[in-house]
């Protein structure tokens, strides 16, 4: 083959001005030779301007501009001999006579023109015509140069081949031709088109071979417009097409062994012709992607037939997936087929093949979970078969892998179905620490936001031996984690917990205690997230029980145990060095244990309220912790009233001790004052629910309070104190405290009156002046209002 | 092919029987061309000083002709090689040799030439173009192709000026 010359792109600009001036020059005399009737001369000039299509030297860019010119120009020719004809003239000799032009490049075309006319004019010989021409171009090998003549014959035949099953013509030997004869005419040129076009990628230089691929891929329109055409005839159906055209134009593609032929071909395939086609000869379809080059992405093409079909199932004009056709099987059976052939087809790949048939099975068999399963037990089958190791996250594989684990997550949003996918957990166990990690808080996320209750003990086991990275520590975890991320994971399975919600109390009790056997293994980062919401959850159970107080007749041995549950729940979070946590959760359960009243309730909620004071005394020693833990025990014990006065006295009295044994004096004061409620709002079993108001111990306390408030250096400090102690007076003053008096109050104000303005100017002490104004404004107001209660009388303001 | 139908006398209205021609076979269709031959003048390279000083090309061939003995081959050649295979050429085969480019008189006078001469890097990169085009001409002639002369040119490290000229038959 002579190589091509390889000219600059500022001589192609230059070669193809000149080519188009003379096609310009060459067609006005055409035309001027056929105005003036002049058949032989216009055929001359028309054979001339043609000539220019002989080049080497154009790009099949420039080519194809040069092309397009000179079948404008050759359109006039057309219409010329079309009116002859019609005028009367006699025109059959001249399909003989183009044939005398010089060079076959003008030759041909020209055969082609005047054979268009003979068709378009009289049928009768259209087949015998068809077949000649697509025959004669096998005249010019020249691959650019036959590709652009086979279109120039394909676009120049479009809408006038037959289309019918019968000839069209009464006559047998002038025969119009049939269906048949269109398809062999186009299956002959796809064919021929096809040669020349894979052949294009030797002809030159073995270094311009890429430039030349590229050139090549813009080519590929050309072969492809003889798919349309056949996609185009309306007699085709369905058996014509498995019959006549599929394996024919397969056949081509397998064949030429090219890798751009047949990426391309196969997606031309897949896109011209209708979904009925393709269901009814997916197997042919398929077997020859197992059969086409080993770089062909076969993948991209399957993956496309698969997407194209499923949409096709969604649509709402189609009849959809015929019932007798097993769509999923057949692509089962045929990707199975190709990944065993293709050996070294990349993992990724495999996967990526994988996802497109979940979506295939999604989309057109909505209830066929097992289908699903299915396909995550062939994945994870293919994985054993190729030994593989745990896959790195970010790898091509381990992202496709996660691709394919989301798709039944997503599209169930329901992650009680998502457990009936028996090898969805085999699939998981090939991602590696990261992926595993990914893979279940993307899960828990989904169950989260879809929030649906997981209703069984056996699927709260399941799931969390699904999730187990986010549960508990794994052999392959790294050692330092990002802690801002640890705590959103976690944080996420304390919300999922308030997912596990049984229908009745019995398997509810079963539910936490599975999942407490679960959490329980976290480790002591974990627990503290897991632990909480669990206990929560249980407290919630006890006062379900309760409720069902009157169809359960042991629903208080069961709220017992429940108690049980939750005490070693607690002392778990204990033994992980946590104190504050335990402490408030004591407390909760002290609380509800009290409320709920089952028998033996007083010796839970005492025995929770003493935990609560052993972790106080124990293990929270800084002074801020222990203020805010006492005023919290003492606040929920004011709360309760479920104590006989046998265990209401000495907790009161460690409440009062252990306010007054604070480091701090305002710390003493503080936790003083807030003890004096509890002689006043707190409730015993003795009396009956009504607080006890017992008005000579709460001066006490407050007296107390005072004392200390005294014993403090800072001045600012200490007015603080006061006034804080002058709203507590004035609290129980307002509740009819006897103990209190307007005497007390009015010293109190004297010294806070005469300490106040000798504090120093600052933020402190404005925000303290604003605290005693109001507190002030609140006494005018009382003195001055003829409600009930107390008398203001007296008060010094 | 078309220009080689017979046309017969018109029967009916428009003749199209043609000579039958055998069908291709699928394999033939699309298979690499049977008669790749490429050759690659390159990397030029002066060596020496004074007037022992010389310009030499690559010339690497590449090729699935059945004819040449290695399938590829690398040897360095200088303009006088050249012209020694055109000389042979011209007298035992019967192909017109075509020419060489010019010997470049002008630049190796030292009376008239400018600058480093026929050692200028333009010229040589030009003349090693121009000699490129020369031996992928005549190496893709079938003729030539017998020639013993051309395999040693092509082939052997050393050019043998001396030896026994004779036809080729590797098939």
């Amino acid at each position: 083959m002579p190589p091509t010359q390889a000219v600059a792109s500022e001589d192609q600009e230059k070669l193809l001005e000149e080519a188009q001036q003379v096609v310009k020059v060459q067609a006005f005399q055409m035309k001027r030779s056929l105005d003036k009737g002049k058949l032989m001369d216009g055929l001359k000039n028309a054979s001339n301007m043609l000539g220019e299509l002989r080049t080497s030297l154009l790009s099949p860019k420039g080519y194809y501009e040069l092309y397009m010119s000179v079948c404008d120009e050759l359109r006039h020719l057309e219409q010329y001999l079309l009116d002859e004809y019609q005028k009367g003239h006699k025109i059959a000799d001249l399909y003989e006579l183009v044939q005398y032009a010089g060079n076959i490049v003008p030759r041909l075309y020209l055969l082609i023109t005047v054979g268009i006319v003979y068709i378009k004019a009289h049928q009768s010989s259209r087949k015998d015509i068809m077949k000649d021409l697509v025959e004669m171009c096998r005249g010019v090998q020249h691959p650019l140069r036959g590709l652009f003549l086979r279109n120039y014959l394909l676009q120049c035949t479009r809408n006038y081949l037959p289309d019918t099953e019968q000839d069209e013509s009464d006559n047998p030997e002038t025969a119009g031709g049939n269906i048949e004869d269109s398809i062999d005419f186009i299956l002959l040129n796809f064919a021929e088109m096809n040669k020349l076009w894979v052949r294009m990628q030797h002809q030159g230089h073995s270094r311009d071979w890429e430039k030349r691929e590229k050139e090549r891929n813009e080519l590929r329109i050309l072969v492809g417009t003889n798919l349309v055409r056949l996609s185009q005839l309306e007699t085709v159906d369905v058996e014509r097409y498995k019959k006549d055209i599929l394996p024919e134009v397969v056949e081509q593609v397998v064949s030429c062994r090219d890798t751009i032929a047949q990426e391309y071909l196969m997606e031309c395939i897949i896109q011209v012709f209708p979904d009925e086609f393709h269901l009814q000869t997916l197997s042919i379809f398929l077997k020859a992607c197992a059969d086409l080059n080993t770089a062909v992405n076969v993948k991209n093409i399957i993956i496309a037939m698969i997407d194209r079909l499923a949409l096709f199932a969604c649509r709402d004009d189609t009849a959809g997936i015929p019932a007798d056709l097993k769509l999923f099987d057949i692509f089962s059976l045929q990707i199975a087929g190709i990944i065993e052939a293709r050996s070294d087809m990349p993992t990724e790949d495999i996967v990526a093949l994988q996802v497109s048939l979940i979506n295939l099975a999604l989309k057109c068999y909505q209830d066929r979970v097992d289908y699903i399963d299915k396909v995550l037990e062939t994945t994870a089958s293919i994985f054993e078969k190729l030994k593989l190791e745990l896959l790195k996250n970010n790898t091509a594989v381990a992202k496709e892998l996660q691709r394919l684990l989301k798709i039944p997550v997503d599209s169930y949003n329901n992650i009680l179905t998502l457990l009936k996918l028996e090898h969805f957990v085999h699939v998981v166990e090939y991602l590696d620490y990261e992926g595993r990690k990914t893979i279940s808080a993307y899960i828990v996320n989904n169950a989260i936001d879809n929030n649906l209750p997981v209703p069984s003990q056996e699927q709260v086991d399941q799931i969390l031996t699904l999730v187990a990275p986010l549960v508990k520590d794994q052999p392959d975890q790294p050692e330092e984690e990002d802690p801002e991320d640890f705590a959103e994971e976690q944080g996420l399975m304390g919300r999922f917990i308030n997912l596990l919600q049984a229908e009745d109390a019995d398997q509810q009790y079963l539910i936490l205690n599975t999942a407490r056997k679960h959490f329980g293994v976290g480790g002591n980062k974990r627990i503290k997230y897991t632990l909480p919401p669990l206990t929560f959850s249980a407290f919630r159970l006890a006062f379900t029980y309760k409720e069902l107080g009157e169809e359960d007749d042991k629903w208080e041995k069961k709220c017992q145990k429940i108690f049980t549950f939750c005490h070693q729940t607690i002392t778990a979070l204990i033994k992980a060095e946590l104190a504050e946590l335990p402490l408030r959760l004591f407390l909760q359960g002290a609380l509800a244990a009290g409320e709920i009243g089952f028998e033996n309730h007083e010796t839970v909620a005492y025995e929770f309220m003493s935990q609560a004071f052993s972790l106080y005394e124990d293990e929270i020693s800084d002074s801020k912790a222990q203020l805010a833990a006492i005023t919290l025990i003492i606040a929920t014990f004011e709360r309760m009233s479920c104590f006989g006065e046998e265990n209401h006295e000495p907790l009161r009295t460690q409440c009062a001790l252990a306010a007054s044994k604070l480091l701090k004096k305002p710390d003493q004061c503080r936790g003083v004052g807030v003890c004096s409620h509890l002689f006043w709002s707190g409730r015993s079993t003795e009396s009956n629910g009504e607080e006890i108001h017992d008005g000579k111990r709460v001066a006490e306390c407050l007296k107390k309070a005072l004392r200390i408030a005294n014993q403090c250096m800072d001045p600012t400090v200490q007015v603080q104190l006061f006034v804080e102690i002058l709203n507590r007076y004035i609290y129980f003053y307002e509740r009819g405290n006897d103990q209190i008096t307007i005497q007390v109050l009015n010293q109190l104000l004297d010294k806070i009156r005469e300490d106040m303005p000798n504090l120093e100017d600052n933020d402190e002490t404005e925000q303290i002046t604003k605290h005693y104004n109001n507190t002030i404004d609140h006494l005018r107001n009382k003195q001055e209002s003829a409600e009930e209660g107390p008398s203001f009388e007296g008060l010094a303001l | 092919m078309a220009e080689d139908g017979s046309t017969k006398p018109a029967a009916a209205d428009i003749d199209t029987s043609r000579l039958d021609s055998k069908r291709q076979t699928l394999d033939d269709a699309y298979a690499a061309p049977a008669n790749f031959l490429e050759i690659d003048v390159c990397n030029h390279q002066t060596h020496g000083i004074g007037n022992k000083r010389y310009t030499d090309y690559e010339v690497r061939m590449k090729t699935n002709l059945p004819v040449f003995k290695n399938k590829e081959s690398t040897v360095r050649r200088r303009y006088s090689d050249f012209e020694f295979l055109k000389q042979e050429l011209e007298r035992d085969s019967k192909i017109v040799v075509p020419a060489l480019p010019g010997k470049a008189l002008g630049r190796q006078l030292p009376f008239l030439k400018k600058g480093d001469g026929i050692f200028e890097d333009e010229f040589i990169e030009q003349r090693q173009t121009a000699l490129e085009e020369f031996i992928n001409k005549i190496a893709g002639h079938p003729l030539a192709q017998n020639e013993k002369s051309l395999h040693m040119f092509l082939q052997d490290k050393a050019l043998d000026k001396n030896y026994v000229p004779g036809k080729v038959r590797n098939t």
